[in-house]
This record gives structure tokens, C-alpha cells and sequence, in this order.
């Protein structure tokens, strides 16, 4: 029993969302939706987002406070040893309560969840750091993933993927570094690398890890076109090399990196547009965005202010003649709104932030993305 | 789990024919890829590089442009913008429309962004208003507020709403409430806690008349926000103690009550993190030093158990069905 929430449950959720959807535009009758509620249920405790944020916040307190009332009991903690004994009893305690609640309340990534696993998983981290003092940096990596990679593959959490790939290239980047030759090689090996966790991440067909794959998937593909770019090549070869220069020096094998800069981000989309890859084409439109600002950073005659006109109209008349163009679906994509607008209270809280008018306050003052429309807190 | 697995599965429990999942199948293969999200986020970041940028060029060029053609430029863009929506617009409806033509939101958001420009532009070069700084922000929530209902938009609502806190003196825009009003000399306080009840209030009209329901998250988010933690705020510093405590306390309330109608939690969250606040801040003054800490890791640890177990329970103690 590797996995600690009901898999059928979880198969059975990505059944009935799949039907909701297909009920949406009318290939279900309710009927038939009802029936397939009824008929795969799952009865995991799933609130929405803004109560699992409470649930998470108050399980963190209620942790680290039974972590203080334990070091309490246990006395002495001074020494290394009993303090590492405290923590390594919080964590089994923690882990008893992580399953003791997935199994009572059907917690499903529920915020206690999540809470009382991190907290394990730094409570059986404590004592590592404390006996294991001045060890190399990669060896408590290599610890660590030898307790995140299990804990992953058990409860499919969510910030799993994250620490794991931090940790590999951490472990990477550490060893890579010793050497010179290392150093100059340091992108394509993250290029490499991000490849291959692509590669292996695309094999995973269970629906179980469906998130932690995609969390995978989005952060691979970041850092291979992160290792690929120009700008980061640059920047951070100065920096890895203790250039303390105002202008980063020029790179061996620009060309190179030019021709990645440009070219993965446009692979991205282009094949994300081919194969209905969503992933794919976020990332690739956010790395074009990138490269674009790459491209402005060292060879633009531009001033910023400029700049942010001529991307803003750009954009504005992109959007437009792409929404005009695809009114009907052409080559497979359309403009279709297949989904309910869930964004639209997030949108107008952002322009309340942008664009909204704040007290002035001395007069008016333009700048920044605030104008300051009002100017009233002088007088009132 | 592909399609083909689950259509599968449903054939095999017998709640779709064949010929159904035949259907479904080619549909799912045939199914074009939409690119409605991406085109949208692409149009707002244009809207928002834009207007930032435009603002700090103006700025910058304000000699040599000439003053004029600046304040035509911006008055047409803000003009165009608004007979845009004004012709593509819905009939108003106290629902929420449907709004076949997309573009209409964004281009309402653009004319209201550029109409803060020109205003301020005007105000900065020709002190078209003088020192009646009230009346030059009034102007715009007025105006943002009849598009906010007219054609149907949150975002407008929200910049009217900052509007009409930017009239009161106060930053209402949600991850300034705490660092940009200076509540330290008490004065803000009144009306921010005033304002705050009164959004709230009108939030829930709204819910409860069916006036443009979907506006009332807007409304309570920033209102209920506003007004909580200007109370709290007071609460922490100010002699009143007893009174701004039973604001406090009472907004939660409601908020917590809201929780059983609204389809949001956020305003469970809002009522019961405030809620804890207050009550624990006011537990510990009235114990005073040395039995706080004593008591402090007690109270902490089953507070918050308590509270976990109220919010993993919650849909029983409000007695929400489902």
C-alpha cells in the first residue's frame, strides 16, 4: 500500500469531472451525470481553496506549538541528541495524525494535510542538520531527496515535485561547480538534465501524480530554456566566475545562445499549439516574453518607458487580430470560452491594484503604473 | 487514464450506450484547441504595459510634446474607448450578462485608466480643480460606478470603489490597506471602519435583491477587509477598547454567517482568522504578563485545533446541507 489516499476515489474525481465537462456541452444528459456521481463516488473532504489556506495556517501553528509543548516534557534540550530525539518523536507523531486524519476525515490535500507532512518531513530533517555538522551541501541533498522522493510517491503533495527538482539540480549544480570545465558546461548540462526530467515525467500515465507531473513538466521546461538563454548565460557566468564588473562580459559560444533564446520559446508554442499542450504553450508564451526582454536588455535604443508602450500596443493588437482572425476555428484552435470565467474576481481585484486611484499626496503625480487620480489626503 | 479508459468504464457500469461513447470519442479527437485564456491574459498585460507605460512617457516628454496634443490624444484614446463599449454594450439587466463580444471588458478597463490619466493630467497642468481635491475624485468613482453597472463590469466596480476610498483619504486597493494609510493618528479610522461596513452592506443588498449578485464579492472583499482590520487596528491601539472589539467581533460574525449563503469561503476564512486575532489579543491583555506565558502554549495548540476542527466541520455547525 504505497499510496496513502484511495486511488480509486482519485479515479473516480477525474471521472466525474471529465463528465461534468462533457455534460457542459451536452454529450451527458444530467441524468447520466447524476448516475456517474453516483455510481463512482468519492468522499474526500475537499473545501475550497480559501478554507484549506486556513486549515494549513492554523495546522502550522498548532505543529510548531506541539513541537514546543513536546521540547517541554522532553527537558534538556540543549544537547544535540535529546533535541533531535524530541524532533524525531514530533515527526512520528506528526505522521501518525497524517494518516489517522486521511483515513477518518478523507482529507485530500486538504491544508491539515499538507501542513502536518511538511512538518514531518522538516521534523526528520532537524536532527540531520544537527549531527551531521559541516557536511558538504550535496550530502544533505542527497538526505533529503532519500526522504522527499518517498514522502512524493506516497501522499502525491503538491510541493513534492518542487523539492525534488530543486534538490537534483542543487546536487548538480554543487558537483558541476568543483570543476572549471564544469562551470562552462553548467548550461547545457541543466539543459540536459531538464530534458531528460521531461522526458521521464511525460512517462507517468497515473492519475495519482497527474499535478506533481505537471508541476514537473512546467518547471523542466522553465529551466531548459533558462539554461538556453542568453541573458542568464551571461549574467550568471560573471557571477559564478566573482566578475564584479558592471557589464556582465561576453560569453563563449554566443551564437549559440542567441539561437536558443529565439528559437525554444517559439518551439514551445508551436508545439504546444500542435499538440493542444497547455503547458506547453503558457511556458512558451511567458519564455517568449523573456526573450523578448533578453533581446531589449542589451541591444535596444529604446528607454524603458518606451519599451513598455511599444509591448503594450504590440500586445493589444495581437490579441486583437488573433481574437478577430480566429472567430471561426482555424487549423485546430479556437477561441472558444470553454470554461466558466473563474478569474474574473482576481482580475478586478488587480486592476483595483493598478490601476485604481490612491490619495496623492502632494498634488498629482504620474509614474510607475499609479496614477494618482484623486489627491485628497492632504485635506481630508 | 485516457478518454478511451473512461468511456470505457461508463460503458462497462451501463450509464452510456455505445453509440454514445462513439460520439463522445470523436468528439474529444475532433475538439479544437482553445486559446480563449491565453488571448485574454496576452490583451490585459497589453492593457497594463500600455497604461503604465504611456504614463511615464508622458511624463518624461511633457516638454516637447506640447500639452495640448497630449490632453486631444488621451481625450480621444479615453473617447474611443467608451463609444466602443457604449456601442457593443448589453442592455442592462440585474444579472449578470452575457457578453458575446469579449473584447468590451477590456476595452472599458482601457477608457477608464486613460480617463484617471486625463484627469490628472488636466489637474496637473491646468489645477482645473483647484484645491476641491474631493470633487476630482469623485468625479471618475461616479462615472466608473455607472459603467461598473452599465456594462456590466468587476473591474470597473473595483477602481470605483477605490475611487470612493480615495475620497475618504484612504488606500483601499487590497495589499495596500496596511501599508500605505497612516492610521497612527486615529483619525482614518471612522471612515475607513464607516466605509468598510458601508461596501459590506451594499454587498449584501446586492446578494439579497438580486441587484447584480456577482458584485457583491467585490463589494465584501475590500469593504469587509477595510473595515476589519481598521477595528483591529484600533482595537490594538486606542482607549475604546470594548467598543471596537465588539465591531470587530461582530463583522466576523457575519462574515462566518455569510459563509452559509455565499458561495465564496474566502469570507469564512476572513471571519474566522480576524475572529482569532481579536479574541486572542484580548484573552492576553487581560491576563497579563506571566500567566500568558504560561498559558501560552496551551492556548495556542488547542486554539488552533479547535479552529481546524471548526473549519473541517464547519458545513455541519452552520448547518450547510451537501
Amino acid at each position: 500500500m504505497i499510496k496513502a489516499y484511495n486511488q480509486t476515489w482519485v479515479e473516480n474525481l477525474h471521472i466525474q469531472r471529465r463528465a461534468s465537462e462533457w455534460k457542459s456541452k451536452n454529450l451527458l444528459t444530467a441524468d447520466q451525470e447524476e448516475q456517474v456521481k453516483a455510481l463512482l463516488p468519492e468522499k474526500f473532504y475537499r473545501p475550497g481553496i480559501f478554507v484549506k489556506i486556513g486549515l494549513f495556517f492554523f495546522a502550522v501553528i498548532a505543529c510548531s506549538f506541539f513541537a514546543g509543548l513536546l521540547s517541554l516534557f522532553v527537558g534538556d534540550t540543549g544537547s544535540d541528541v535529546s533535541f533531535s530525539t524530541a524532533s524525531l518523536i514530533c515527526c512520528a507523531c506528526f505522521l501518525f495524525y497524517l494518516e489517522y486524519l486521511i483515513r477518518t476525515k478523507n482529507l485530500f490535500h486538504s491544508g491539515v494535510d499538507n501542513a502536518l507532512l511538511y512538518a514531518a518531513v522538516v521534523a526528520a530533517m532537524v536532527p540531520v542538520f544537527l549531527l551531521f555538522e559541516h557536511a558538504p551541501l550535496w550530502l544533505y541533498c542527497v538526505i533529503a531527496l532519500a526522504l522527499v522522493i518517498p514522502a512524493t510517491l506516497r501522499y502525491a503533495d503538491l510541493l513534492g515535485p518542487i523539492a525534488i527538482f530543486g534538490l537534483v539540480f542543487t546536487i548538480v549544480a554543487e558537483l558541476m561547480m568543483k570543476f572549471t570545465a564544469g562551470k562552462a558546461l553548467l548550461p547545457f548540462a541543466v539543459m540536459i538534465l531538464s530534458g531528460s526530467i521531461y522526458v521521464l515525467a511525460r512517462q507517468s500515465r497515473d492519475i495519482y501524480y497527474k499535478e506533481c507531473r505537471q508541476i514537473l513538466e512546467v518547471l523542466s521546461l522553465a529551466t531548459f530554456y533558462l539554461g538556453g538563454n542568453y541573458l542568464v548565460v551571461r549574467e550568471l557566468n560573471a557571477v559564478i566566475n566573482g566578475l564584479n564588473l558592471s557589464v556582465a562580459p561576453q560569453i563563449a559560444f554566443a551564437p549559440l545562445f542567441y539561437f536558443f533564446t529565439f528559437v525554444i520559446p517559439v518551439a514551445y508554442v508551436i508545439f504546444g499549439l500542435k499538440n493542444a499542450d497547455r503547458i506547453l504553450l503558457i511556458v512558451g508564451l511567458v519564455a517568449f516574453a523573456f526573450s523578448a526582454y533578453t533581446y531589449l536588455n542589451y541591444f535596444s535604443p529604446l528607454s524603458a518607458s518606451q519599451e513598455l508602450v511599444l509591448a503594450g500596443t504590440l500586445l493589444i493588437s495581437a490579441a486583437i487580430a488573433l481574437i478577430k482572425y480566429l472567430k471561426t476555428p482555424r487549423g485546430g484552435i479556437s477561441d472558444e470560452q470553454d470554461r466558466r470565467n473563474s478569474l474574473a474576481n482576481l482580475q478586478a481585484i488587480i486592476a483595483a491594484q493598478q490601476l485604481g486611484v490612491s490619495p496623492g499626496e502632494q498634488g498629482l503625480e504620474f509614474g510607475g503604473g499609479n496614477f494618482g487620480g484623486g489627491g485628497a489626503g492632504e485635506v481630508y | 487514464m485516457t478518454t478511451k479508459s473512461i468511456l470505457n468504464s461508463l460503458t462497462g457500469k451501463g450509464i452510456i450506450s455505445a453509440q454514445q461513447a462513439d460520439s463522445i470519442a470523436s468528439f474529444e479527437g475532433e475538439k479544437a484547441f482553445s486559446v480563449h485564456g491565453e488571448l485574454r491574459a496576452i490583451l490585459y498585460v497589453g492593457i497594463l504595459l500600455f497604461s503604465s507605460g504611456a504614463g511615464v512617457l508622458i511624463y518624461e516628454n511633457i516638454d516637447t510634446i506640447g500639452h495640448q496634443a497630449i490632453i486631444a490624444a488621451i481625450a480621444l484614446i479615453t473617447a474611443g474607448c467608451f463609444y466602443y463599449t457604449y456601442k457593443h454594450s448589453q442592455p442592462y439587466t440585474h444579472g449578470q450578462a452575457d457578453d458575446p463580444n469579449k473584447l468590451v471588458g477590456y476595452v472599458l478597463l482601457l477608457g477608464c485608466s486613460t480617463f484617471l490619466g486625463l484627469e490628472g493630467y488636466l489637474q496637473f497642468q491646468y489645477n482645473l480643480f483647484g484645491t476641491r481635491y474631493g470633487l476630482a475624485a469623485i468625479i471618475p468613482t461616479a462615472l466608473f460606478f455607472f459603467c461598473a453597472y452599465r456594462f456590466d463590469h468587476r473591474g470597473a466596480l473595483s477602481m470605483a470603489i477605490t475611487g470612493l476610498a480615495s475620497w475618504l483619504g484612504l488606500t483601499i486597493a487590497p495589499l495596500s490597506v496596511l501599508s500605505a494609510n497612516d492610521f497612527s493618528d486615529g483619525k482614518l479610522i471612522i471612515p475607513a471602519i464607516a466605509l468598510g461596513s458601508v461596501l459590506t452592506a451594499v454587498g449584501w443588498i446586492s446578494e439579497e435583491q438580486n441587484v447584480k449578485k456577482h458584485f457583491a464579492f467585490t463589494y465584501m472583499l475590500m469593504g469587509g477587509n477595510l473595515a476589519c482590520i481598521a477595528a483591529q487596528i484600533e482595537l490594538f491601539n486606542h482607549s475604546a477598547k470594548l467598543l471596537y472589539f465588539f465591531i470587530g467581533i461582530a463583522l466576523c460574525c457575519f462574515f462566518v454567517l455569510r459563509a452559509r449563503r455565499a458561495q465564496s469561503l474566502l469570507f469564512l476564512l476572513m471571519g474566522t482568522v480576524y475572529g482569532y486575532c481579536i479574541v486572542t489579543y484580548v484573552i492576553f491583555t487581560n491576563l497579563g504578563a506571566d500567566a500568558a506565558l504560561g498559558l501560552g502554549i496551551f492556548y495556542f495548540l488547542f486554539s488552533s485545533v479547535g479552529v481546524i476542527y471548526f473549519l473541517l466541520n464547519f458545513k455541519k455547525f452552520l448547518g450547510i446541507k451537501k
